[in-house]
C-alpha cells in the first residue's frame, strides 16, 4: 500500500514535469527523422528501387553523340540510365558533378572510360549500372568476334537464372521499403536505438528524483518515514520503469504504423525491462554518490556514453574472437527478436546474462541505498 | 577588480575540485572510445568498398543451401547471412519454424550443365513473412550474377584464348566515396569540436548556481561590474575548453591521426568556443534552475552542432563557398591539407564575432536585470518587448 502511494506520487511528478513530456515528443521527431533518413538513403543507393520508383532521370550520364545507336549505348540504356548525347566530350567532362553523375568515353580502339563524381549521392548506382553495361558490352563483342550470333550470345549471357518462390506469400510482412539496405539500417540500428531511448531518459529522471530530494533536503524526511528503504527505492524505480516501458511500447506501435513491423513484442519488452532496471539501478547508485544535479548529470552522461559504446558497437563491428560474447549483448538480441516472425527460444536463453547483470545492479542499488554513508544524514 | 580575477577564481575552483578533474579525465576516456569507434567504422567501410555505413551484424539473416557442386554456396556473402548446407524438406521445415529466411536450391548436375552450356536454373524459396527477405534475395541475386559473369568470362576465354582485342574498361573518379570522405574528413573535425559541448554544465553551475545558492547578491555587491562577472566566468570555461582541446589533439596525434595545420586548427576550434560559451551564459543568466538550463541548452547545442556539421558535410558533397560559414568546414579543409584562402576565413570569423558579441551582450543585460536574477522572472515576450522599446 505504502509502495503504491510512493509510486503514485513519483508517477504524478513525472507526468506533471513539462520537460519530460517535451523530451517524449522530441523522441517522436527522432524516430521520424531516423526513418526518413534510412528511407531516403536506401532509395538513393538501390538500383532496383530507383528503377521501380522511376527515378532514373536523376542518373544522368553523358556520352558522345557518335555512339548514338551503338551496342554500348543500347547496353547503357538497358540499365535504365538517363543518357545525354554530347557533341563536345571535353565540355561534358567538365560538367561531371554538376549536370552529370558520370560521362562514358570510348577510345578509337573501343576502350571504355567512365569518369564520375564519387561524392554524388547516386554514384554507387550509376557505377553499378555502367559496370553491368560494360561487362555485357565486352562479352557481346568477344562472342561476336568469335562468330556467335545474337541468340547464342543471349544464351551465354543468361546461363544462370534465378527463380524466386514466395513461401507464405499471402501473409507477407508489409515493410515500408523492399530494400536490403533499409532493412539492415532499420532493424540493425534504428529499432534498438529507438526502443532504448526512453531508458536513456530514465537514467536522468531517477537522478533528478533522488538528487532533487537531496537538494531540497526532503530526502532525510523520506527516509525517516515508516517505510523500509527497499520500499523507497522500488517506489521510485517502478513508475520510472513503467514510464519508459510505456514509451517503448508506443514506439513499437509507431514503427508498426510506419510499416516497420516489430516481432516478438513481449520478448522484446521482457529484455527492455531488465535493461531498464540496470540503467535505473546505475542512476540510483550515481544519485547516492553525488551531491548535486550538476554532478549527477555529468556522471550519467558519461555512463550513457559508455553504455552506448557497449550496446551499439557490436552492431557495426566484426570481432571474430568475441563473436560468442556479442550474442549476449541486449541490442544484438533485440535486433534478432524484432526482425524474426517466429520466436527463437535460444534468444531467450541468451538473454540470461542481461537478466543476471541487471538483478545484480538492482541488489547493489538496494544495499547501497541502505548504506548510511551514502545517505549522509 | 577585473574579469580576470573572476576567471582565476573559477579556474582554480575547477582544478581544485576532485570531481571536476575526474570528469575531465573521464572525458578523455570518452575520446579513447571515440577513436576505437572511428577506426572500426573506417575499417568496416573499407571492407565494404566505401559504399555503405549500414550495420553489419553477423548472422542477421540466414539461408539454407542445397548445392552439391559447392560453386554457388561458397560465393554467398557471409557478412550478414548465415549460410548452412541443407536439403529441401529440412530447409522448408526450418523456414516454417522461423529458423531461416530462405532456401537456395542449386540443380545437382550444375558442373556438367555449365560445361555443356546448358542454363543453370536456381530456385530460391523465400519466407515472405520475414522482413529480411529482401536481404536474402539481394545476396543470392548477387551470387547468381557473380557466377554468371564468371561463366561468361570463362566461355569468352576458352573461345578466344589469345584474344587481346577485348576492350579495356577503366574508371576515373573525382574524390573518394561520399561515406568514406565524410568519415575521413568530417569525423576528425567532429572529434576536435566535441570538447566545446562538454563544459556547458560548468558554466551553468557557475551562473545558475549563484541564483540557487543565493550568492548572486554578494557577487553584485562586490566592486566589479556584472559584465566583468559574466565575462570572467565565461573565460574560465573557454580556458578549460582550450586545455581539453589541446589534450585531445595530443591524444589524437599519439593515436596516429594526422593533423595538418595544427595551430590554425587549434585556434579555430578554441575561437568557436567563444559564441558557444556566450550562448550558454545567456541561457544560464535567464534560467531559473540548473535543470531548466540543462534541457534548453541540450536543444540549443543540437542546433549549434547541426549548424557546424551540415555545411561541412555539404562542402564534401559540393564545394560551395557558402559552407565556409561553419568553422568546422574550415577545420576540415585545413585538416585535409586543402589550401584555404584568407577570404574563406571571413564568413566563419564574422559569424563567430557577431554571435559571440551578441550572446555576451544578452547574457550581461540579463544578468544586470534584477527581475531576472532575483525574480519575479519576466517572460520571453516581455523581454522581447523591452528589447524593441530599448528598455532591455
Amino acid at each position: 500500500m505504502k509502495l503504491m502511494t510512493l509510486a503514485g506520487k513519483e508517477a504524478q511528478d513525472i507526468l506533471r514535469n513539462r520537460i519530460y513530456i517535451l523530451v517524449v515528443f522530441v523522441q517522436v521527431f527522432i524516430i521520424l527523422g531516423a526513418f526518413g533518413l534510412a528511407f531516403i538513403s536506401s532509395v538513393a543507393t538501390d538500383p532496383n528501387i530507383i528503377d521501380n520508383y522511376g527515378l532514373n532521370s536523376a542518373l544522368k550520364v553523358g556520352i558522345s553523340q557518335d555512339l548514338n545507336g551503338s551496342t554500348l549505348a543500347e547496353d547503357l540504356k538497358a540499365q535504365n540510365l538517363n543518357l545525354v548525347y554530347c557533341k563536345d566530350m571535353n565540355k561534358a567532362e567538365s560538367l561531371v558533378g554538376r549536370n552529370f553523375v558520370a560521362v562514358v568515353e570510348v577510345s578509337p580502339n573501343q576502350d571504355v572510360t567512365l569518369k564520375m563524381d564519387n561524392s554524388n549521392i547516386f554514384y554507387p548506382v550509376v557505377s553499378t549500372k555502367v559496370n553491368n553495361a560494360v561487362n555485357e558490352f565486352k562479352i557481346e563483342k568477344s562472342l561476336g568476334s568469335a562468330g556467335f550470333n545474337d541468340s547464342e550470345i543471349q544464351k551465354v549471357q543468361n546461363l544462370v537464372t534465378l527463380k524466386v518462390v514466395n513461401v507464405d506469400g499471402s501473409h507477407a510482412s508489409g515493410i515500408a521499403l523492399e530494400s536490403p539496405n533499409f532493412v539492415e539500417i532499420m532493424y540493425g540500428f534504428v529499432v534498438p536505438f529507438i526502443l532504448l531511448l526512453p531508458f536513456f531518459l530514465a537514467g536522468n529522471i531517477v537522478t533528478d528524483s533522488i538528487v532533487g530530494e537531496k537538494e531540497r533536503k526532503t530526502f532525510e524526511i523520506l527516509l525517516m518515514a515508516p517505510v523500509s528503504s527497499s520500499t523507497v527505492v522500488v517506489g521510485k524505480i517502478l513508475p520510472i520503469l513503467g514510464f519508459s516501458m510505456l514509451q517503448s511500447l508506443v514506439w513499437i506501435l509507431l514503427l508498426d504504423l510506419l510499416r516497420v513491423p516489430i516481432y516478438n513484442m513481449f520478448a522484446l519488452l521482457f529484455i527492455l525491462f531488465f535493461v531498464g532496471l540496470g540503467f535505473i539501478g546505475i542512476g540510483v547508485i550515481i544519485s547516492m554518490m553525488v551531491d548535486s544535479t550538476k554532478e549527477a548529470n555529468s556522471a550519467i552522461t558519461i555512463v550513457l556514453v559508455f553504455a552506448t559504446f557497449v550496446l551499439f558497437m557490436p552492431l557495426f563491428t566484426k570481432v571474430p574472437y568475441f563473436g560468442g560474447i556479442l550474442n549476449f549483448i541486449p541490442t544484438v538480441l533485440m535486433v534478432k527478436l524484432a526482425s524474426s516472425p517466429e520466436l527463437n527460444p535460444v534468444l531467450l536463453v541468451e538473454s540470461i546474462p542481461t537478466i543476471i547483470l541487471s538483478l545484480c545492479i538492482f541488489l547493489v542499488t538496494l544495499k547501497y541505498f541502505r548504506h548510511e554513508r551514502a545517505i549522509r544524514l | 577588480m577585473k574579469f580576470t580575477t573572476i576567471t582565476k577564481w573559477e579556474f582554480k575552483d575547477t582544478l581544485s575540485s576532485r570531481k571536476s578533474v575526474m570528469i575531465f579525465i573521464l572525458q578523455l576516456s570518452i575520446l579513447l572510445l571515440m577513436i576505437v569507434v572511428f577506426n572500426s567504422f573506417v575499417a568496416n567501410m573499407e571492407s565494404e568498398q566505401g559504399l555503405s555505413i549500414a550495420p553489419s551484424l553477423s548472422g542477421f539473416a540466414s539461408v539454407n543451401v542445397q548445392d552439391s557442386s559447392g560453386l554457388f554456396q561458397k560465393r554467398i556473402n557471409t557478412q550478414v547471412l548465415d549460410v548452412t548446407s541443407s536439403n529441401y524438406n529440412s530447409s522448408l521445415k526450418k523456414m516454417q519454424q522461423g529458423q531461416s529466411t530462405g532456401f537456395l536450391q542449386v540443380p545437382d548436375d550444375t558442373v556438367n550443365d555449365i560445361r555443356t552450356m546448358k542454363p543453370v536454373n536456381l530456385v530460391l524459396y523465400v519466407d515472405y513473412t520475414d522482413p529480411k527477405r529482401s536481404l536474402v534475395e539481394n545476396e543470392v541475386n548477387s551470387t547468381a550474377k557473380t557466377m554468371q559473369d564468371a561463366i561468361s568470362a570463362s566461355w569468352v576465354g576458352s573461345l578466344n584464348p589469345q584474344n587481346d582485342s577485348e576492350p579495356e574498361f577503366s574508371q576515373k573518379s573525382a574524390g573518394g566515396a561520399m561515406p568514406a570522405q565524410v568519415m575521413d574528413r568530417v569525423m576528425l573535425a567532429i572529434l576536435l569540436f566535441l570538447p566545446l559541448f562538454l563544459f556547458g554544465n560548468m558554466l551553468v553551475d557557475s551562473i545558475v548556481g549563484e541564483k540557487e545558492r543565493k550568492t548572486g547578491e554578494i557577487l553584485i555587491a562586490m566592486p566589479i561590474s556584472q559584465a566583468q562577472v559574466v565575462l570572467g566566468k565565461g573565460m574560465a570555461v573557454v580556458l578549460t575548453i582550450a586545455i581539453q582541446v589541446a589534450l585531445w589533439i595530443l591524444i589524437l596525434l599519439i593515436a596516429g591521426f594526422q593533423i595538418k595545420n595544427l595551430f590554425l586548427v587549434y585556434a579555430l576550434v578554441v575561437l568557436t568556443s567563444l559564441p558557444v560559451v556566450g550562448i550558454t551564459s545567456a541561457v544560464s543568466a535567464y534560467a531559473k534552475n540548473y535543470k531548466e538550463a540543462g534541457i534548453v541548452l541540450s536543444f540549443i547545442y543540437i542546433g549549434i552542432v547541426g549548424f557546424l556539421i551540415i555545411p561541412a558535410v555539404a562542402y564534401v558533397a559540393r564545394k560551395s563557398m557558402a559552407a565556409n560559414i561553419s568553422s568546422m568546414t574550415l577545420v576540415m579543409r585545413l585538416l585535409s591539407g586543402e589550401p584555404v584562402a584568407p577570404v574563406d576565413y571571413l564568413p566563419a570569423i564574422l559569424c563567430i564575432v557577431i554571435v559571440g558579441l551578441l550572446s555576451y551582450w544578452i547574457a550581461v543585460k540579463l544578468f544586470q536585470r534584477e527581475d531576472v536574477s532575483f525574480g519575479p522572472r519576466p517572460g520571453i515576450l516581455k523581454l522581447l518587448k523591452d528589447l524593441v522599446s530599448l528598455k532591455f
